[in-house]
């Protein structure tokens, strides 16, 4: 299942432009990272995709079918979800914030939490925490969740709003590896927004680097992006002149040794 | 200080208690007229404030006709239904609506709004239409407002209701005026701390209800159904 943003553009009735002609293809079974700093527009053009936020002006189709055609609940219950802090509901239990959707969607309580069960395990979690109200997990832990729940209708597509922002740097890194791992396996189109161009680079096929007001400053793979940034914004956005970037080696009885331009050894070059 | 005890000996004698003029019958009347009153009243209210906690819109203009109603005097409105509607029950019950009415309104949006804004996006991300959100998100999350509402209508309504007795012979208010008129400050005395002491009775009731509402919204680590 595909995306496509339709030189997409959001004006508030203030004037304010959040985004202003935005284009660009997401292939099916692909990851595509939006990142920028506050102001670019990213969070906004993400959630044109499920109609939390309808353009006023172009079109964001899904398999070639303009998502304003489509009815905005049905669509977001095929359409998993995993905003920044979470968003549990607070007063269900862990196996009932994951059981939300297949519930609202007809599924017997019954099987939806049996269901729910086996996605926590799927997230990394043991199911024995879907007792558990949000509250009485880490920060961690709630991410999975929200994930589970995300994925708990088998939707085609998987948006992500800053997923792992709200939790520390070796939890974000668990996190990561999980998402990657979930991918190899599941194969969904996902689209995720972040700040953090480490992750983007982490998870993402394909980067899209945006400029304040939605304005596409490159895309490309992140190899590509790191190869040759477009400009000095770009260059400087994705740190590719920082010292963990700009690696060298030397050689050490007959091996070959990156180190970092601190000096710092990163590993054997095979 | 005599007629302090002269009141509640009233109270504790059997004899009071019992007939159609009984402090029983009063108390039972006094109790009717308040929950039809806050019941009255709610059938408006909560629907007008969930939607206003939920759109957000209107909340301005609701405010000020609320407060506005709130500076009716009670006793006023009273008098004016009573001239339109003849004496009975019914001109106390609208005006004790009237007064219920703006505590109502207020929990109810105040309790829609209080939901955490991040779970109610969520909530509509994954697909819940807007009535799913008000009934499975906000009016959970905030149930304890929307009780705490009830609770200041509530006891707003239960002190006030002694004015059904104004036009119509009902309720413990009938002591106060029955007393007044023939200066039985005895019987004053006691039917004004039967009605302090049903209104404390209800505050408590209401208040372990709004803590059990609130406390279904907030589970903690220390929750103590984490083993059931």
């Amino acid at each position: 299942m595909g995306i496509e943003f339709r030189d997409v553009g959001k004006t508030y009735p203030g004037g304010t432009v959040a985004v202003a002609g935005f284009s660009h293809v997401v292939p099916s079974h692909t990851t595509v990272a939006l990142v920028g700093s506050s102001g670019s527009g990213k969070t906004t053009l993400l959630r044109m995709v499920n109609r939390m936020v309808d353009p006023t002006s172009g079109a964001v189709l899904i398999d070639d079918q303009d998502v304003r055609e489509l009815d905005k609940v049905a669509l977001r219950r095929r359409i998993g979800y995993v905003p920044q802090a979470g968003g549990l509901l607070p007063h269900r239990t862990v196996v009932d914030n994951v059981a939300t959707v297949p519930v609202l969607g007809g599924t017997p309580r019954r099987a939806a939490r049996a269901a729910a069960a086996d996605l926590l395990a799927l997230v990394g979690l043991d199911p024995s925490l879907g007792r558990r109200y949000p509250a009485q997990l880490s920060g961690g832990q709630q991410q999975r969740v929200a994930v589970a729940r995300a994925l708990a209708a088998d939707p085609n597509i998987l948006l992500m709003d800053e997923p792992f922002g709200a939790v520390d740097p070796i939890v974000r890194r668990e996190l990561q590896d999980e998402m990657l791992r979930l991918q190899a396996e599941l194969g969904k189109t996902v689209v995720i927004v972040t700040h953090d161009v480490d992750e983007a680079f982490r998870l993402a096929d394909e980067v899209v680097v945006l400029r304040a007001g939605g304005v596409v400053a490159q895309s490309g793979t992140p190899k590509n992006i790191l190869a040759a940034p477009a400009d000095a914004f770009v260059r400087e956005f994705v740190g590719a002149d920082r010292p963990d970037r700009t690696l060298s080696t030397s050689e050490i009885d007959g091996r070959r040794v990156v180190v970092d331009a601190n000096g710092r050894p990163l590993g054997i070059l095979q | 200080m005599s007629t302090f005890l002269d009141a509640l000996a009233w109270i504790l004698d059997p004899s009071s208690w019992g007939g159609s003029q009984g402090i029983a019958v009063r108390v039972a009347q006094h109790l009717a007229i308040t929950v039809a009153a806050v019941l009255l009243a709610a059938v408006p209210a909560v629907p007008l404030g969930v939607l206003i906690g939920h759109t957000r819109r209107g909340r301005g203009v609701v405010v000020a006709l609320a407060g506005a109603v709130r500076a009716v005097p009670t006793l006023g409105l009273l008098t004016l239904l009573a001239l339109l509607l003849g004496v009975g029950v019914w001109a106390p019950l609208l005006a004790l609506v009237a007064l219920a009415v703006p505590s109502l309104l207020a929990g109810a949006y105040a309790g829609v709004e209080s939901a955490d804004p991040e779970a109610v996006d969520a909530a509509r991300a994954m697909g819940m239409s807007e009535r799913q959100i008000v009934r499975h998100v906000e009016l959970p999350l905030g149930a304890g407002v929307l009780v705490g509402g009830f609770r200041a209508a509530t006891l707003q309504v239960v002190a006030t209701a002694t004015l059904a007795a104004y036009t119509s012979d009902t309720g413990l208010g009938r002591y106060l005026f029955s007393g007044l008129k023939s200066r039985d400050y005895t019987l004053m005395l006691g039917g004004a701390i039967l009605v302090a002491l049903l209104a404390l009775v209800l505050d408590r009731l209401l208040a372990v209800a709004q803590g059990r509402a609130t406390g279904l919204a907030r589970r903690t680590a220390a929750d103590s159904r984490l083993g059931a």
